[in-house]
């Protein structure tokens, strides 16, 4: 394995987090907690996120102006930040989820035959 | 930064309500509290870290990434001390010496001149096909004046020399007669005092001069009060009405300044108009208005001018130079060489540290492999690696500065001051910015090959092999090689550069220049018209002189002339053979015309071709004689024995003052030694009194140390008159070869770096290629190679990188020397002698470097090979 597919497997992880989190506020503000239980709810708990990793992926965002922060109180009545969708990250959702449908399109197209082939 | 604080403020409460949050969906779950946040915490992962990831989205990595390089390059400069000094020296060296040479080059080509908008400025002389750059006659400059409109503003500027009288070490001054516009035509204000006033340009005016600021500094201490005071020059008191500002300069050094009015009082021959002093006429261009449309506007003026004038202007044209031309002169060719020369040492210098570089990337390849494996980016590992190659340079430039600052006090003790044209060498902001810029560009020159060579490695095979017989380190050799290539093909071409140039002037030193240097000494003195206005007080003066002279001890023979040979300025003027047909104006003989003492030739070893020498008998009384060099007497009378044979100076002469031609002397290099004998006629002192002379006298002891005792016998005529210059001779000679010298010994110098370099370069790769197949070579061992073979096999490939680099550097050096020509003398741009010694010194330098590893490889003992790895 090179280095380059090495690097690319980090980015695509990175990338796919930042959409599930893109996607998930298009629905409304909302805070740390339920966007990761947004995600495991929506993939009917395929995707687990580990929790955490939220933070470094939801701060990069803000850094990008894709999404903004704000105070706001939980459904139980706690404090918490509220997170949302600003309209440059709209746009960029739908960039990357058109990306995404080409990438899952295309890899999909590369894995029905390959179980048959032999290898070279 | 703001934002960054305050995103990262409210993160771990963000995270402990995360925590809650989940906790409390847990125990809706059905969990026990405790059961709950366990699991919670544990869906979450490490707290600390997501905290430090988070912050690192906000810090700016690229700064803390290059921190983090640049204390890794630190710490591998210091883990390789040897490399490490190496890199440094060669660098150090490089940059050192093209600081030092760009100080020059800044200096003299690029320093702003003290002028307001310099680049308007042009100065103009006349010129004329027979005699070439002359200067501007006053009339015509007036009528210039008046007719042109290209340009806004003009101002003439004559050269005058005075003797400061009244002190007790009389001297001579220097000094400027300007129209009274010329130093606001500049944008020049005095530092004290007022300027020129219009009625100063006129004649009749009071004699009134300005200081320049070094005179007010030596002769008045910077007296405050020195405006208002008087000044004795020639016997005249002047009233200092000003100070010129410091760092006031103009194309040739003054100590004072005039206006033209107190020139034109004392002057009147100035006002005819065939009469070219020594002066230039300086304009400022008109807004808007380009050199090629005032040299247009300005030729029509002197076509004008010489139909009206024939008998003055016939033949004669006018000569533009910007100003900053007018000052570099034809200094300009052998600076740029220099400096060119010298980047070729940083070429061939950075080329060295890359190749060194490569040679250690080889012994980092596993160590770089490991970072690659470790998620390292390739831009990341070319980024650290640059950061070592900018320490490198930097810590190579400082070093280089140091050199440069030694280097610029012994260059400046010794260039002439006539390349450096009047300006001052030395390190300041714009040579410290073209270090900095040396720096960067030579740390990507020598950094940037290797580092985005040796991000190319391969992980896999590196980490198992350690690269030593892999492909990447076959492809380190290539380059390596082309490197070492590329500096002897530089090389190469600088040692050509220097070959020609040291030829040049071997050949120019063994010109005869038709007159004997060894122990002559020349003093020049000039008699101020006011005390020495008739023709027996100037003859007296001589006479004394000659007589006094005479009688020191270790004098052999002594004699006055107008001339030295290589002195600079002479005297010419048209002549009329009797019998001679009347001509155009412009065609008249015009030899330069020396008067001289009967002993002048023998003083200066001058032979006697036919005839006879001066007596003394040639004196006021006896009938005009003269004397012609072979030149003349070829050209004017070829065929014919030009003894007895008369002619007058200047065509209007009266015919009483016919001279006859009593004999021919040889021809003497007046003009430097490069350039073709003159016509040249000599008439004897006491028939054309003249009050600006030399003594020449030649001793039978070190010449220099009689100045002394002459300077006494001149104080025993006169004790206010001052000796001007002196020299030896074999100064003279010395210094009209001085840039050629100058330029030579640098280039030389250049080129031995260089030379020094590439060998060391060859070495290295050739070095570095043996230990790489130290394991090849000992199966070839082991499988009964000769020794011999092995060594000439190491030698072909040196031998290979060497013919390869000697050829590149043949052809460019082909190309390149034409840019020398003007440099050379008595050989070809393309001379084969050279090319081909300097080829072949080349080739035997790169085998000699060669010869080291080869014996290494042959001693290689193939049981230790075998078993390195």
């Amino acid at each position: 394995m090179s280095t380059k597919d090495y690097k690319e497997r980090i980015e695509l992880l990175q990338g796919t987090l930042d959409l599930l989190i893109l996607r998930t506020l298009r629905l409304g503000p909302t805070h740390g907690h339920a966007i990761a239980k947004g995600i495991e709810f929506s993939s009917d708990s395929v995707l687990q996120v580990e929790q955490g990793s939220l933070y470094p992926a939801l701060h990069r965002l803000i850094k990008r102006g894709w999404i903004s922060v704000e105070d706001g109180t939980s459904e139980n009545n706690r404090r918490a930040k509220f997170y949302r969708l600003t309209a440059k990250g709209k746009r960029q959702l739908v960039v990357e989820t058109s990306k995404w449908n080409k990438l899952a399109g295309a890899i999909a197209q590369v894995l029905r035959p390959a179980g048959q082939e032999s290898e070279s | 930064m703001k934002r960054r604080e305050r995103m990262l403020r409210d993160l771990d409460q963000d995270i402990r309500a995360h925590i809650e949050a989940e906790t409390q969906d847990n125990i809706a779950r059905g969990m026990s509290p405790d059961e709950a946040r366990r699991a919670a915490m544990l869906k979450f992962g490490n707290v600390s870290r997501v905290t430090e990831d988070t912050r690192e989205v906000w810090s700016l990595i690229w700064l803390e990434q290059l921190l983090q390089d640049l204390r890794y390059g630190l710490r591998m400069i210091w883990k390789f001390p040897g490399f490490t000094l190496v890199a440094v020296l060669t660098l150090a060296l490089g940059i050192g010496a093209n600081t030092a040479i760009f100080s020059v080059v800044y200096a003299v080509l690029l320093r702003p001149l003290p002028y307001h908008d310099a680049s308007q400025l042009i100065v103009m002389n006349e010129t004329t096909p027979r005699v070439g750059t002359v200067s501007v006659s006053y009339l015509n400059f007036l009528d210039w004046r008046k007719q042109s409109t290209a340009f806004a503003q003009m101002a003439t500027v004559h050269q005058v020399g005075f003797n400061l009288t009244g002190v007790a070490r009389p001297e001579v001054i220097r000094g400027l007669a300007v129209s009274p516009e010329f130093l606001s035509m500049l944008g020049v204000a005095p530092l004290r005092g007022r300027d020129f006033t219009a009625q100063e340009g006129n004649a009749g005016t009071e004699p009134v001069l300005m200081l320049s600021y070094e005179m007010w500094q030596s002769h008045f201490g910077s007296d405050p009060n020195a405006v208002g005071k008087t000044m004795s020059l020639d016997g005249r008191p002047f009233t200092i009405v000003g100070v010129l500002p410091p760092r006031f300069r103009w194309l040739d050094k003054l100590d004072v300044i005039e206006p033209l009015g107190v020139l034109l009082t004392n002057n009147a021959d100035i006002m005819e108009r065939a009469n070219r002093g020594e002066s230039v006429v300086v304009g400022r261009l008109a807004p808007g208005i380009g050199l090629a449309q005032a040299r247009a506007e300005m030729d029509g003026i002197a076509a004008r001018l010489a139909r009206e004038y024939p008998a003055a202007n016939d033949g004669y044209g006018v000569e533009y130079a910007p100003v900053r031309d007018a000052f570099v002169g034809d200094s300009r060719p052998a600076i740029l060489i220099l400096f060119g020369a010298v980047l070729f040492v940083l070429l061939i210098a950075c080329a060295n540290v890359a190749n060194l570089f490569l040679a250690r990337g080889a012994t980092r390849t596993r160590e770089i492999a490991l970072r690659f494996a470790f998620g390292a980016s390739r831009g990341r590992i070319v980024r650290q690696m640059l950061a070592e190659s900018f320490i490198l340079a930097i810590l190579g430039g400082a070093l280089g500065l140091a050199f440069a600052e030694g280097g610029i006090h012994a260059m400046a003790r010794w260039i002439p001051s006539g390349m450096l044209s009047g300006t001052e060498v030395n390190l300041n902001g714009a040579v410290f910015t073209f270090v900095a810029a040396l720096v960067i560009v030579a740390a990507f020159a020598f950094g940037l090959v290797p580092a985005v060579h040796s991000s190319k490695a391969d992980v896999q095979s590196d980490l198992k092999e350690a690269g030593r017989t892999s492909s990447a380190s076959a492809a380190q050799r290539r380059l390596g090689g082309a490197l070492a290539v590329a500096e002897i093909s530089l090389a190469l071409i600088l040692l050509t550069g220097a070959g020609l140039m040291m030829q040049s002037l071997y050949r120019l030193r063994a010109v005869d220049p038709g007159f004997r240097t060894e122990r002559v000494l020349t003093l020049s003195l000039s008699l101020p018209s006011q005390q020495y206005s008739t023709d027996p007080a100037i003859l007296n003066f001589w006479q004394r002189a000659l007589d006094g002279v005479r009688a020191l001890p270790g004098v052999e023979i002594a004699a006055v002339g107008t001339a030295v040979p290589l002195g600079g300025d002479h005297w010419r003027t048209d002549i009329v053979l009797e019998g001679m047909a009347e001509l155009r104006p412009g065609d008249y003989p015009h030899p330069d015309m020396h008067i001289v003492s009967s002993d002048y030739w023998r003083t200066l070893g001058i032979p006697l071709v036919r005839g006879r020498w001066f007596t003394a008998a040639d004196d006021e009384k006896a009938p005009k004689v003269g004397i012609i060099n072979a030149l003349m007497a070829q050209r004017l009378f070829a065929g014919s024995d030009p003894v007895g044979k008369r002619f007058v100076v200047g065509h209007r002469a009266k015919k009483e003052n016919w001279i006859t031609i009593v004999g021919v002397a040889a021809d003497t290099k007046l003009y430097g030694l490069e350039n073709p004998a003159r016509l040249e006629v000599y008439l004897p002192f006491r028939q054309a009194p003249f009050g600006d002379m030399n003594l020449i006298l030649k001793s039978s002891v070190a010449p220099a140390a009689l100045t002394s005792a002459v300077r006494e016998v001149i104080d025993t005529i006169d004790n206010d008159e001052p000796i001007a210059a002196t020299s030896t001779m074999e100064q003279l000679v010395s210094d009209s070869v001085a840039t050629r010298r100058v330029t030579l010994v640098l280039l030389g110098l250049f080129s031995g770096l260089a030379l020094l370099l590439a060998a060391i370069g060859i070495y290295g790769v050739i070095s570095y290629s043996v230990a790489q197949r130290t394991q090849e070579i000992g199966i070839r061992v082991a499988l009964g190679a000769q020794r011999s073979s092995l060594m000439s096999m190491i030698l072909k490939q040196g031998l290979r990188t060497a013919l390869l680099g000697v050829g590149i550097g043949l052809a460019a050096a082909l190309g390149l020397t034409q840019l020398l020509k003007s440099l050379l003398f008595g050989i070809g741009a393309t001379d084969p002698l050279t090319f081909i010694s300097v080829a072949v010194t080349l080739l035997c330098v790169a085998l000699a470097a060669s010869y080291l590893p080869a014996r290494r490889a042959m001693r290689v003992d193939p049981l230790t090979a075998l078993k390195y790895e």
